[in-house]
């Protein structure tokens, strides 16, 4: 087992997206965390708010809320599930990620470590980041020694020698005695007798300790990612135009794509939601994303995205958004080809959602030849791959028209810049009586097909029925 | 100054400039980066460089009219591409619907056919998109707005491409420049079933006379089908066909 404890220190502050600095967040009168412009006033945590006033005027305060700063602590660990599927919530502001099973898919320790941060700083979160056997280790030095890295439960305690007693969190009256008699720090605590520390400080301080270094089990329960995804985010500002919107999105994307990992599916379907300001009375308008393929590419679906949001046009300002992914398909991982890549299903597929993206899904289409006598019933536009062929009867064009054009008759040879000369034929072709009169079916036909040839040396697919002649393809 | 020498002094030796792709001597074709794919006539193969349809490179064709047979010339290539090869097939912006069972009876895969249409500027878009795309192994568009700059963008995209690029743009636009480095204007041949090829330019020497190719043309039906009772509506269309009436 290998921990990786990721602590928010200023998680109380950033649930608060629409603060102008310096700002600070009180509980009980008192600061519990502020941004850095409060802290070069003076302002710092555990200080009163009338101190804090007095220091500087300006101060923005916001009452803490726990609700929102556990959503923020469920949203971030479906965003971790990129990671590891093994997540522990650890309230109010960790999160706990086993990632032994990830190190060799992530490159390694420093890389993956790296990799954490960074998406951290893209989630707009400050983070601390440590790395241990146990997961009270890894909290331990996440809080006072971030950025350390414990492999081994055999060297914890010298990795957890210099950390002061404040990390055991002991209520006040024991962490009182334990200054009385001159302990201040881990392994100052280690070095002495766990029989008598249990009658000193209660059974439950040392008990903690054996914890923290691996010599008792230590159980915990996991996040359950939920079933459906549908992540809020508000914006720190009103966004007027659909493409600044993109980079917004991108993080309930990265959220979306962590919580996909950790279940091993895919979205053929997103919604994005933009719900506009109250007294616009506006409803909020969606964007619904389609892709060709179950996937969970977080730049693949961002494509998409960006042409969708590149042809938006906003009636009202944005102040918020919602991700929503409600049926997920499981989707394995990726398999590689044994000789490179296999042939570029997965590159045509984002072909197709780019294009559909921006064209519209009607005008990107496949091709299917269906077992018809009549030919417009012969072929038909299908989704893209699901083409399919039969084979036909005849000589058949290139081209159909969508309609037959009428053509000239002179001398009882129909006309197209000159007489026509027929090559082959007739095919005769009667069929269809069974939709006779319905709305947009062919109807009952009997035709005459010929092939024949312009005088300027077109190749023409011509019938005779009992309207006349008419063009119905071109052989080209 | 002799080529080591040259060499030495950083300056490149005159074999390497010749083996280059895009330099060629004017009485010989030039020397293809890809191999070609055949195009399904010998005698038009002969005359390409690569000895085939050339890839990473816009092919720029120009029929005087639609229904001369410009498809016919193409098709042997598609089903190549799209049955042998396994990649895809992508029309952009056709000027009529294609016709499936025509298409798979010239041997496209139409599991690996995708159409597009697109309008304007949006077709351009399109054929980027899709030279971009891994997997598409033919683009066959029609742009006949397109102006050069447009042209150029396509044609730099396609030579970091393996795509093979069929472009008809109407003949009027044979008198324009263009980046592309094969453009051959399409004519219907002296007699029918026969296409007339006018190579306008290519990586190589010029050649005077066109270059008259035999389609495969719809071959006339063994036997009449549907055979069904009642007069047939085209009495006069069967004496069309006699020769008493054709005289």
């Amino acid at each position: 087992m290998l921990w990786l404890a990721l602590r928010l220190p200023l998680l109380p502050l950033e649930v608060f997206p629409q603060r102008p600095p310096p700002s600070a967040v009180i509980a009980s009168e008192r600061i519990v965390a502020c941004d850095p412009s409060a802290t070069q006033g003076g302002v710092c945590p555990g200080m009163r708010l009338a101190d804090a006033w007095a220091l500087l005027p300006g101060l923005t305060v916001c009452e803490r809320s726990g609700e929102r700063e556990q959503r923020q602590l469920a949203a971030l660990a479906c965003w971790s599930g990129r990671f590891t599927s093994e997540v522990c919530l650890q309230p109010p502001a960790a999160l706990l990620l086993e990632i032994s099973g990830s190190l060799r898919l992530f490159g390694g320790l420093a890389a993956l470590c790296a990799q954490v941060e960074s998406g951290c700083a893209a989630q707009g979160h400050a983070a601390a980041i440590a790395v241990a056997p146990t997961p009270l280790a890894a909290l331990w030095l996440a809080a006072e020694k971030p950025g350390s890295r414990c492999l081994s439960p055999a060297a914890l305690p010298a990795a957890l020698a210099d950390l002061s007693l404040a990390v055991l969190d002991l209520p006040p009256a024991q962490a009182a005695r334990a200054a009385g008699f001159g302990v201040r720090s881990l392994g100052e605590l280690l070095r002495l007798p766990r029989a008598g520390l249990a009658r000193r400080l209660g059974a439950a301080a040392v008990t903690t300790l054996a914890r923290g270094l691996g010599e008792v089990a230590d159980p915990r329960p996991r996040f359950a990612f939920p079933d459906t995804f549908a992540e809020h985010l508000e914006l720190p500002a009103r966004v007027h135009d659909a493409e600044s919107l993109l980079f917004a999105a991108r993080r309930l994307l990265q959220r979306c794509c962590g919580w996909l990992a950790a279940r091993a599916a895919g979205v053929r379907e997103l919604r994005l939601e933009m719900a506009h300001e109250r007294h616009e009375r506006q409803p909020a308008s969606a964007l619904e994303l389609h892709f060709a393929a179950p996937t969970r590419d977080g730049e693949r679906i961002e494509r998409v995205l960006r042409e969708r949001l590149g042809r938006l046009a906003l009636t009202a300002p944005v102040i918020a958004l919602r991700l929503v992914a409600e049926r997920v398909e499981a989707l394995g991982g990726r398999e590689r080809g044994l000789f490179g890549d296999a042939a570029g299903g997965e590159g045509v597929a984002m072909l197709v959602e780019r294009l559909q993206a921006r064209l519209g899904s009607e005008a990107v289409q496949g091709l299917a030849a269906l077992p018809a006598h009549r030919p417009e019933c012969a072929s038909r536009l299908v989704p893209p791959g699901a083409g399919s062929a039969v084979p036909a009867a005849g000589a058949r064009p290139c081209w159909l028209l969508p309609q037959a054009e009428p053509l000239a008759e002179v001398g009882g040879r129909p006309q197209r810049g000159g007489p026509l000369e027929l090559l082959s034929g007739p095919e005769r072709i009667e069929s269809g009586w069974w939709d006779e009169g319905e709305a947009g079916a062919v109807g009952d036909v009997r035709r005459d097909y010929f092939v024949a040839l312009s005088p300027r040396r077109e190749w023409l697919w011509i019938f005779r029925s009992a309207q006349g002649w008419f063009l119905h393809g071109l052989f080209s | 100054m002799s080529a080591g020498a040259a060499a030495a002094a950083g300056q490149p030796d005159l074999a390497d400039v010749l083996a280059r792709s895009d330099v060629w001597r004017g009485d010989t074709l030039a020397q293809a980066p890809l191999p070609g794919v055949p195009s399904g006539f010998g005698e038009l193969d002969a005359e390409l460089p690569g000895a085939g349809w050339p890839r990473g490179g816009l092919v720029e064709l120009l029929p005087e009219r639609r229904g001369i047979g410009e498809m016919a010339l193409l098709m042997p290539a598609l089903a190549r591409i799209s049955s042998a090869e396994l990649a895809w097939v992508v029309c952009v912006a056709p000027p009529l619907p294609p016709y499936a069972p025509a298409w798979a009876a010239a041997g496209v895969s139409l599991s690996r056919l995708l159409v597009t249409r697109a309008a304007g500027g949006d077709a351009a878009w399109a054929c980027a998109r899709a030279l971009e795309a891994d997997g598409v192994g033919a683009l066959v568009a029609w742009l006949p707005a397109a102006d050069a700059s447009t042209l150029r963008r396509l044609q730099l995209l396609a030579e970091k491409s393996r795509t093979l690029i069929f472009l008809f743009r109407p003949a009027a636009a044979v008198r324009e420049s263009s980046p592309a480095p094969l453009r051959i204007a399409l004519a219907a041949g002296r007699t029918a079933g026969r296409l007339s090829l006018n190579l306008l330019k290519r990586r190589g020497g010029a050649r005077a006379a066109p270059l008259e190719l035999d389609l495969a043309r719809p071959a006339p039906l063994s036997s009449a089908f549907h055979v069904v009772a009642g007069a047939a509506p085209s009495a006069a269309a069967a004496r069309s066909l006699s020769p008493a009436a054709a005289a």
